[in-house]
């Protein structure tokens, strides 16, 4: 197994260093920098003026040099865990990420409980009911649930509950009351989770509809196994043998599912925290692309990239860990 | 096989026919499909559907027909592609009776390639010939003063560009039936013709994924060793990338087009495709039928796309259905987020994008229709997706 583990992270090395080429290249590829859009057209000062102020900005960002050693030097910072500065902020790119990752985190880790506490009885329920009335709901609303689009929802939660025009029950925007800073920690507490009631249900309904599909299969291909039946023959009660037989050997894509979720859960979801103005990951991520914050942008990239690297392995050594029948050594 | 189901056809039956008719037993599928050539329809007729160009007009007596200057290039190119689609399909209708099973599908590619060319060479000739042209005559002003009469215009006489800041955001009504939005637009007909960017980024974005799906995934799964290594680490490195992250970034960097949108989709999500394809034909290259293609000196290209490719296809053809409701899907998200179409090119996330408004007023029918068209055009897409899978998918075939 650490033969295992050890060549799968060795494999991950040039599949990051692609990552970070990537997306390195597209964010210098592209057309206009970061000094021009904030300077605009220069403004009062008079050209030459303008174009100094301009060199100096370009060499303080280090964009003056040939585009393969400033690669160079960010990936000699990265590897120090040192993402550069924001040039919108100014300041750290990584004081950013530790300010907002608790955000998105809290979010995600709400829908993703939520998540999996109605979706594991629903595909259980599904299945046992399996082809009758409960089962053909289901899915019939999941499915509904997976097409509708996240940014109408999120509209219209906002218009109808947050607005003026209807009803005034949640906060449009934001994560705390503006005196939230004062409220005893009870108070303060049910502020902030009256401000994640809307954004946590935009975030979980489609994921009812996937975990629940699979939980359904899951449980499906056990029930119909043939130690299910023999299960039944000893004469097992019903709960007996959908809990303890089936359910326990069903639970394994829902496993690696929760690995793979991991990039999710921190990179956290653009439009819904945009939509509710959720000062998470999403919206750094959003802000640092319109305004071409560069350091930022390559650094929520690159982390979203290592974390998907990283939940696939764990998905696969949590796939090998609830299933002793799969071999490490057969398995790149 | 059942035999009785060939019916009147003297040949054998094809696999594709074989999908066909099981994806039609379904009710359901059947109305999806019914919903998305409507779609279809609605798009390419849309500038008869709604335009406040009249079709005919008298103007101190003359009969003028001012919908024909209306039409713009891109009308063109949109008629041209719907009818050599038509073209297509019987085509695909007559080859059922005349072409034996086993021949067809080298018939179907020719004739596919033939069409593709006829549209390109159409596209170019029609941005060569047709002018850019506008129109800017208020043919109603002309009437209401009393110098034009008879006029025969469209079910909704509005055109998507036109501002009207007299009726701005007006909720739902007899002139306006979905409402105006904030510039006094008629929310109906910016939806009417902003159903031809979600139709067409559906369609374009997941042709071009799954050509570079299907050519790497198929390099790939035949020659594999070295070669499907190396090329794994790359795929690797697209699936590892955030890849909604990866289109908006380049998105906002890359002047806004609808093209460039397409495009980047396009480029972000094959890697489904190829590693579906590449496990096909992991499987198909040990096969007899390779092995003789193989011997007998193919070239590769026909050994792989001409011989393989038919065999391995199937759950591309699945994959291609759910990808078309996913480039719709972020087609609207990035409008949404104001990466989409330059305004006043109406698209379906930008619309819905302006029901709440910045003084907080929830004008909700800006958000609710535009909304419900996306929700209905994905649903629909998703439950052929599901309708071809379980029609192809043989365990089930057997099972029910």
């Amino acid at each position: 197994m650490t033969t295992y583990i050890a060549r799968r992270l060795l494999l991950m090395i040039p599949t990051l260093l692609g990552i970070t080429v990537m997306v390195f290249a597209i964010s210098r590829i592209a057309p206009g920098d970061p000094v021009s859009l904030a300077m605009g057209p220069g403004g009062q000062l008079d050209a030459e003026r303008a174009a100094d102020v301009r060199e100096a900005r370009m060499r303080l960002y280090g964009l003056d040099k040939p585009v393969y050693i400033q690669y160079a030097i960010w990936l000699g910072r990265i590897a120090r865990l040192d993402f550069g500065d924001s040039i919108k902020h100014h300041r750290p790119v990584i004081e950013l990420i530790k300010e907002r990752l608790p955000i998105t985190l809290t979010l995600n880790l709400l829908a993703f409980v939520i998540v999996y506490a109605v979706s594991l009885p629903l595909g259980v329920l599904a299945a046992v009911q399996h082809k009758r009335f409960f089962d053909r709901a289901s899915s019939v609303v999941l499915f509904m649930l997976w097409s509708l689009p996240v940014m109408w929802v999120g509209q219209m939660l906002i218009g109808y509950f947050c607005g003026p025009t209807f009803k005034q029950w949640f906060p449009p925007a934001g994560l705390s009351s503006n005196y939230a800073d004062t409220l005893p920690f009870f108070p303060w507490l049910a502020d902030r989770l009256w401000h994640l009631v809307l954004p946590v249900l935009c975030l979980t309904y489609t994921g009812f509809a996937y975990l629940t599909k699979q939980v359904r299969a899951g449980m499906l291909d056990s029930l119909r196994a043939d130690y299910v039946r023999t299960a039944r023959a000893k004469g097992l009660s019903n709960a007996v043998v959908i809990f303890r037989h089936a359910f326990r050997n069903s639970v394994i894509p829902v496993i690696t599912i929760m690995a793979t979720l991991l990039p999710a859960m921190l990179g956290g979801s653009v439009i819904i925290e945009r939509i509710f103005s959720v000062p998470g990951m999403g919206l750094l991520a959003f802000e640092a692309v319109t305004t071409r914050d560069y350091n930022v942008v390559m650094a929520v990239a690159t982390m979203g990239g290592v974390l998907n690297l990283v939940g696939l392995l764990l998905g696969d050594i949590a796939y090998a860990i609830v299933d002793p029948r799969i071999s490490f050594e057969s398995a790149v | 096989m059942d035999r009785r189901a060939k019916g009147k056809s003297e040949w054998g039956v094809s696999y594709g026919e074989m999908v066909a008719r099981e994806f039609v037993k379904s009710r359901l599928n059947v109305a999806c499909l019914v919903f998305i050539v409507f779609l279809f329809a609605v798009a390419v007729f849309a500038p008869f559907l709604a335009n406040d160009k009249p079709f005919v007009i008298h103007i101190e007596g003359k009969l003028h027909f001012p919908i024909s200057k209306a039409l713009q290039a891109n009308d063109y190119c949109v008629f041209l592609a719907a009818v050599v689609g038509l073209i297509q399909l019987l085509l695909i209708r007559r080859n059922r009776r005349r072409i034996d099973p086993s021949l067809r599908g080298a018939v179907l590619w020719r004739q596919i390639s033939v069409s593709s060319l006829v549209i390109l060479a159409g596209v170019i000739l029609i941005f060569i010939f047709v002018p850019r042209r506008l129109d800017a005559t208020d043919y109603r002003a002309m009437i209401a003063s009393g110098k034009a009469t008879g006029a025969i215009f469209a079910p909704i006489p509005y055109g998507y560009a036109r501002t009207d800041l007299k009726v701005r955001e007006q909720p739902p009504s007899a002139e306006h039936w979905l409402g105006t939005d904030d510039v006094g637009s008629d929310v109906l007909c910016r939806l009417i013709h902003g159903s031809r960017i979600s139709l067409s980024v559906g369609f374009v974005a997941v042709g071009i994924s799954s050509v570079i799906g299907i050519f790497i995934g198929a390099i790939l799964g035949y020659f594999g060793g070295k070669v499907d290594f190396v090329g794994m680490r790359a795929v690797e490195i697209m699936m590892a990338i955030p890849t909604f992250f990866l289109i908006i970034t380049i998105v906002a960097f890359f002047p806004r087009s609808l093209l460039n949108i397409m495009v980047i989709i396009g480029i972000t999500s094959w890697t489904g495709d190829a590693r579906f394809i590449r496990a096909e034909f992991f499987k198909l290259r040990k096969q007899d039928f390779v092995q003789a293609a193989v011997s007998l000196g193919l070239p590769l290209r026909s050994i792989l796309f001409r011989h393989m490719l038919p065999n391995g296809i199937a759950p591309v053809l699945v994959n291609a259905t759910f990808g078309i409701a996913g480039a719709i899907f972020i087609e609207a998200a990035l409008s949404f987020l104001g990466f989409g179409v330059a305004p006043p090119t109406p698209s379906w996330g930008q619309m819905l994008s302006l029901g709440v408004s910045t003084t907080g007023r929830f004008l909700w029918w800006l958000t609710f229709f535009p909304g419900l068209a996306i929700f209905f055009t994905v649903m629909a897409y998703n439950l052929v997706g599901e309708g071809l899978r379980d029609a192809i998918d043989p365990r089930l075939r057997k099972a029910a």
